[in-house]
């Protein structure tokens, strides 16, 4: 073993993620354009949420990239609000990475933009670990998941500064219970804000639009 | 099954490191994984062989040292494993603890020739 060195390393292995990660944050937040990270499983409502909550926000200049492991499906949804759309395709990969982001920004073309929803690949275990460089995390959970996703996917939560929780017009249908949610998401992440929405019925999309207006509007101030 | 993403993301930072510090040949690389960490050192073996396919690690060995999942009783101090005694302590029950060790997922070390 004498030819033999030993390297200390002592690095997270998310730590060159994480890095890159801030270095868009900062390049992103000077040229003023807020990145919305959207995360949740397969199914859960992500593009039509997304699609809907775009209606409440036409005053401002909106950017869409979708991240699937293949197809452009939900490019082509989200084209239809008018809304700039690049489809991200990961080859295989079941998160997005700062690299990831950075590149699909690139080109997606972020001049004039002042908003960028991220779709992130319906996932609710690795897109939870990679930073994407996004100036705010979202998930959508929806009723048919069942009220116990907080127990079994506690880092999700514990990054998301909101839970919607989607297809609430359905509740009827499901033991779902919103009160244990409500208290198992609090309970590790007791900032998250949580709306409870259907965006087939348009309930409560406005309040989810108003948040992201709220949320822009203080990222801005906050020089 | 996240792990070979994650995988990948070892091998960028070591092929990284190596180049900062003229390193042409790794033997082994050591990795750190907490017991509470949402990695599966027995997925993280499974992918490695793949994960290195023609980079400069390809013929290198992966060495994974297990930290374990400790906490400390905040009202007898008493340190134990959480993992054990399924996230209580042991002599006074359902009392409140402090994680000590357990999340970590480093990359310890490489093993260089």
């Amino acid at each position: 073993m004498e030819n033999f060195r030993i390297l200390e390393i002592k690095e997270s292995v998310f730590g060159d993620n994480n890095k890159m990660a801030d270095s868009l944050r900062k390049d992103l937040k000077s040229k003023g354009v807020f990145l919305l990270n959207v995360m949740s499983s397969p199914g859960s409502g992500k593009t039509s949420t997304i699609v809907k909550t775009i209606e409440y926000l036409k005053d401002l200049n909106i950017g869409v990239m979708e991240a699937d492991i293949d197809s452009a499906v939900d490019a082509e949804t989200v084209s239809k609000t008018g809304a700039k759309v690049i489809q991200l395709h990961t080859g295989g990969m079941c998160h997005l990475d700062a690299e990831m982001t950075k590149q699909g920004l690139e080109g997606l073309g972020t001049d004039n933009l002042d908003l960028v929803i991220l779709e992130n690949v319906g996932n609710l275990v690795c897109p939870a670990e990679f930073d994407t460089g996004s100036s705010k995390n979202i998930m959508i959970l929806s009723v048919p998941e069942g009220d116990d996703k907080p127990l079994k996917y506690p880092l999700m939560f514990s990054i998301c500064d909101i839970l919607l929780i989607n297809k609430i017009d359905a509740i009827e249908n499901f033991d779902f219970d919103f009160k244990a949610v409500e208290e198992r998401a609090k309970n590790i992440n007791p900032n998250i804000k949580i709306i409870p929405i259907s965006a087939k019925k348009n309930e409560n999309i406005d309040k989810f639009a108003d948040w992201i207006k709220d949320e822009i509007k203080k990222w801005k101030e906050n020089k | 099954m996240h792990e070979l993403g994650i995988v990948i993301e070892i091998i960028k930072t070591v092929e990284n490191f190596a180049k900062k510090n003229n390193i042409t040949k790794i033997d082994t690389i050591v990795l750190q994984i907490g017991e509470l960490s949402t990695i599966i050192p027995r997925y993280v073996e499974v992918c490695y062989p793949v994960a290195v396919d023609k980079t400069m690690m390809e013929d290198t060995k992966l060495k994974i040292e297990i930290i374990p999942g400790n906490a400390i009783c905040k009202s007898c101090n008493k340190v134990f494993n959480l993992i054990k005694n399924n996230g209580k302590c042991p002599d006074c029950g359902e009392a409140p603890w402090e994680l000590l060790s357990g999340k970590e997922f480093l990359i310890k070390e490489i093993i260089a020739c």
